[in-house]
Formats: C-alpha cells, structure tokens, sequence
C-alpha cells in the first residue's frame, strides 16, 4: 500500500476537511480573531489530523502488504484467510469475516463435488470389475466350445471396458497406481498375446529391440497404454510395428513405431487433446479422440513423458520416456 | 492326473474353468460351500490350488497369507481387479503366479502348467520322449547317440505338444505359446516351424510324431 494511494482514496475527506477548516479560519477572522491564536489552533487542527491520518495509514499498511504478500506467494491461494489474523480496524473485520464464509461455502461446494466425483468413480471401478465377470465366462466358453469368432469381439469388449476404467482414473486425484521395475518385454508380450488374434488377421507384424530392461512404472497402467498405442497403429493401416527401448543415464526411451498412414503435420500437435479427431479419425474409422487423451494424461500422473512424431504416408512413432529416479532405485 | 482345487465363486466362470481344465488334462475339484475354505485347501491334497481373490465373506489374500503359514501347495491367484496393488500383495503372501480375468484359457493353462513344473523341480532337468532325451536347457532332443538341436520356436513348440502329448493342440494354442514368449510368429512361419520340428523329429527316427488333425490341430503321439 502506497501513501499517494491511500491519501487518492482519501480524497473526499481531504476535501471536507479542507472545506470545514477554510470555513473555521473564514469564522475566526470575522471575529477577529488574533493572528497568534488563529496560528495555534490551526497548528493544534493540523497536527490532531495529521496523526490521526498517519496512525490509520500505518496500521492498514502493516496489514495490507501482509495480505498482498500471502496472496502473491501462497500456493494455494484459498487458503489465504486461514493464514492471516483477523485486523483489528472495522472495514478489515467485515472484509474478513465475509471472506472466511465465502472460502468456507467454497470449500464445502468442492468437497461435496469431490465426494460425488469419488463416488461415482468407485462405482465404475466396481462395474468395470462386475463386467468383466460375464466376459471373463464368454471366453472361456468360446474356447471351450471352440467358437474363435466371438473371442476377437470379447477381446473389443474388454479394450473399451478397460478405457472406461482408465478414464476414471486419469481424472481422479487419488494415487492407485504403484511404480516398482516392470519389465518392459512382459509388458510389451502380454500387450501383443491380447491383440494376437487381431493382430494376425490384420496381417502386422510385430518386432521389439533392447526390451530387455525395466522401467520404473505401474505395470497395469503401462499395459494399458501400450495397448491403446496398438489399437491405434491397428486402426490406421499400420502392416509393421517396430518397437524400441534405449537406456539413458538419466532416461529410458521407449520408442512405438509403425508405418501406418501416419499424422498430418497440422494435427501432430493437437492429438492429446480430449475429443480430437483429426482428419484421420474423421475418415478412416469411428475415432472417439479419447485414447490419446487418456494416454496422454497417465503417463503425466506416472511421471512420464510422451510425444509424437510422424511423417503422412510413411510411419508414425511414439516416445515414451521413463525417467530414472535413483531413490526408487532403493529395493 | 495333477488335480487342481478351484476356488472361484462366481458359477458360471467355475463351471467353464472345470471344463477348461478337464479338457487340458487335469482333475478339477470345484469348490462350493463356502464354510471354512481354509480347511478345504488344507485337506484337498490338490497339486495345484486355483484361488479367486474376491469370494463371499472372504479375502482372498487373508486366506492365502493364513493358508501359506503351513502349507507350500502352489497357488495361482486368479484376479477381476486391475489394479497392480492386488498383485504385489498376492505375491507377497506367496501366490506362485496370477491370472487377469477375462482370462485367456490359453495363457491361464500355460501358467499352470508352468507353475506345476516349477513346483515339481522340473524346469532344469530333461524329459523324455518314448526312448528321446528331451532337454530344455540345451534346446536339444536326443535318442540312440544322435543329437539335434531346436530353435527356439521348435523347442517351444516340441514343448507344449510334450505337456498335453496324446491330446489335440491347437495352432491357436500354439501360437499363443510363441507369442507369450515373444516370438511373434505368424501363420505361415508356424507351419515352417512344424514341418522343420516334423523332420528333426524323423532324423532321430521318430517318424510321424506330430499328427495332423485336420481343422483342429496337432497331436503328439
């Protein structure tokens, strides 16, 4: 707070005073006032305002700049009227107390949507799992009875029941996820064994490179995203998927490459974002724009990072980068 | 006949995972009443248990960690749950291995055959074939003083018509056991493999091993 500001605040009291004490100084000459006692009274009025200014300035002072700076380098800025103590001046008092019922009402709005967010969260998670028991006894019948057609459209099934599951676990703030090494080669196997049957009839073939290492991920969520990867080079006419691992001394790179139809360049940079479609997905194949998307944002909440480069006609590839943290290193 | 305790609550899952196993071989013994199932499992004999971690009144890792305490029967956690928390925690109290639903019939029988060899001591050692040698570890079979040696894939292959021999094994199945130990072959590479695997076979004198049965698959006789 500065003083010009205070005192351009202050201006109609300024004002008044200025007024009113032209008005005295106007009243003490028509009753001929002497000059000594005018200057004396005018010293005394002068001095009673002027401190009497100084004191409100300095007190509001200490407390705004108290309040500025809490707000500038707070985190989380609505918890601002938890940190600070009640003032003492009257306008401060009201502000406060309005200020602490707002947060407060605020406070109960989001937890009351955390809490429905929570719950609904959990019933998906509990239908994702009810769900798959009807499935899991399909294919065991299909294969029983020997009827293969049927296991493909159990295993579309599966895949977008499990996106339903990540979906709601990319948004939610909890952290039911566990990082421990996974072997980049199990993850990549179980991955392709689930898309076998697609796989072939699509004619891809599959080829890996250094996968021979770990990472330090959630192996379930990996698997996830290594599936989607392949969904997606599936979709769009891929008949080679190449994929490569790298070891860094600070990274591990995780390269996902197919010579698929590829991304034009004016799509690359938008295709993690939620309900993109492109001109691919528009006219190829039913594209949601949601896979990328859920990708995108597990591999943020796991710490890694993922990117796309891809040339039209040729191959799209996929970077995954697993960072490597020595403190997990601890087993 | 290896017998296998399932415990799985759900019906219709525990019927087609009788039948699953029976075809494969093995001696299902479905569980049903689930009033102390700890001490089913403990009087069962069973070779192998197959154990649902989600059961009425029951945790399916509480009764693992207690059944561990005394006994060493493998025991494959068959799990709904996508969570990888779940699995850490089974291995933890000592599960031999663990099974995703929906499961992939083939992939849960390899488990338990693998599983099954494991716990017998079996892994490193040879096996035999009417009067062949066959050894893992060296990627060979062997009969009269001749030796050839497999691929990989033919070793693969050798290795699962060897575990259900006298039984129908699909090129699905066999398929899935290359993928599963990333080879991943196609089609046509597998009928190649056959037919090298056919002849290494008939240059030890082992002539018509591997039947052909025709839209089902192969047996090893």
């Amino acid at each position: 707070m500065r003083l010009i500001d205070y005192l351009r605040d202050r201006i109609p009291p300024i004002i008044i005073g200025i007024v009113s004490y032209a008005l005295v100084f106007i009243f003490m000459t028509a009753y001929r006032f002497s000059g000594e006692s005018i200057a004396v009274i005018s010293l005394i009025l002068l001095l009673g305002v002027f401190s009497a200014g100084l004191w409100d300035f300095l007190r509001k002072r200490s407390y705004y700049n108290k309040l500025m700076l809490y707000s500038e380098e707070l985190d989380k800025k609505y918890l601002l009227a938890e940190t600070l103590d009640q003032p003492d001046f009257l306008d401060g008092k009201l502000f406060y107390e309005a200020l602490r019922l707002g947060n407060s009402s605020m406070c109960e709005h989001v937890s009351e949507y955390c809490r429905e967010n929570k719950s609904f969260r959990e019933y998906i998670e509990m239908w994702v799992h009810e769900i798959k028991l009807p499935v899991a006894s399909l294919q065991l019948m299909c294969h029983n009875n020997g009827d293969h057609k049927y296991s493909e459209q159990l295993s579309r099934i599966d895949s977008y029941i499990e996106s339903v599951l990540y979906y709601a676990r990319s948004g939610s703030a909890e952290k039911d996820y566990i990082i421990k090494p996974v072997s980049l080669k199990r993850a990549f196997t179980d991955v392709a064994v689930r898309n076998r049957e697609q796989l072939q009839e699509l004619d891809i073939s599959l080829s890996t490179d250094g996968l021979d290492t770990e990472v330090m991920t959630d192996g379930k969520w990996l698997g996830f995203i290594l599936g989607q990867l392949m969904a997606n080079s599936m979709k769009y006419g891929a008949s080679e998927i190449t994929v490569t691992a790298e070891v860094f001394p600070d990274r591990t790179e995780l390269r996902f490459r197919d010579n698929g139809v590829g991304i034009p360049e004016c799509d690359l940079p938008y295709i993690f974002e939620k309900s993109f479609t492109g001109i691919n997905g528009r006219s190829r194949s039913k594209s949601t724009g949601m896979g990328l998307y859920i990708v995108h944002k597990l591999c943020r909440k796991l710490g890694h990072m993922i990117s796309a480069s891809s040339q039209q006609g040729e191959f799209t590839e996929m970077l995954i980068t697993f960072g490597r943290n020595d403190l997990h290193d601890v087993r | 006949m290896k017998k296998i305790l399932l415990i799985e609550d759900e019906v219709s899952i525990r019927e087609e995972l009788a039948v699953l196993l029976k075809n494969a071989g093995y001696e299902p013994v479905p569980v049903t009443d689930w009033e102390d199932v700890l001490g089913q499992m403990r009087s069962s004999c069973a070779d192998l248990i197959l154990l649902d971690i989600n059961l009425p009144g029951l945790n399916g890792e509480a009764l693992l960690q207690e059944f561990r305490r005394e006994n060493s029967t493998p025991v494959i956690m068959l799990t709904s749950r996508t969570s990888e928390i779940d699995e850490v925690l089974s291995m933890s109290y000592g599960a031999d291995d663990f099974v995703t639903k929906p499961y992939n019939p083939t992939i849960l029988l390899l488990r338990i055959s693998a599983v099954l060899k494991r716990s017998a001591g079996k892994t490193s050692s040879t096996q035999t074939y009417h009067d062949a040698q066959v050894s893992t570890v060296k990627g060979s079979i062997s009969r009269n003083g001749c030796e050839q040696i497999l691929t990989k894939n033919e070793m693969i292959i050798f290795q699962l018509l060897l575990d259900r021999q006298g039984e129908i094994v699909t090129r699905d199945d066999l398929m899935t056991a290359l993928w599963d130990n990333d080879e991943f072959v196609n089609d046509n590479a597998l009928s190649v493999n056959i037919s090298r695997l056919r002849s290494k076979l008939a240059d030890l004198g082992l002539e018509d091993a591997i039947e052909t049965r025709k839209k089902q698959g192969y047996v090893l006789k």
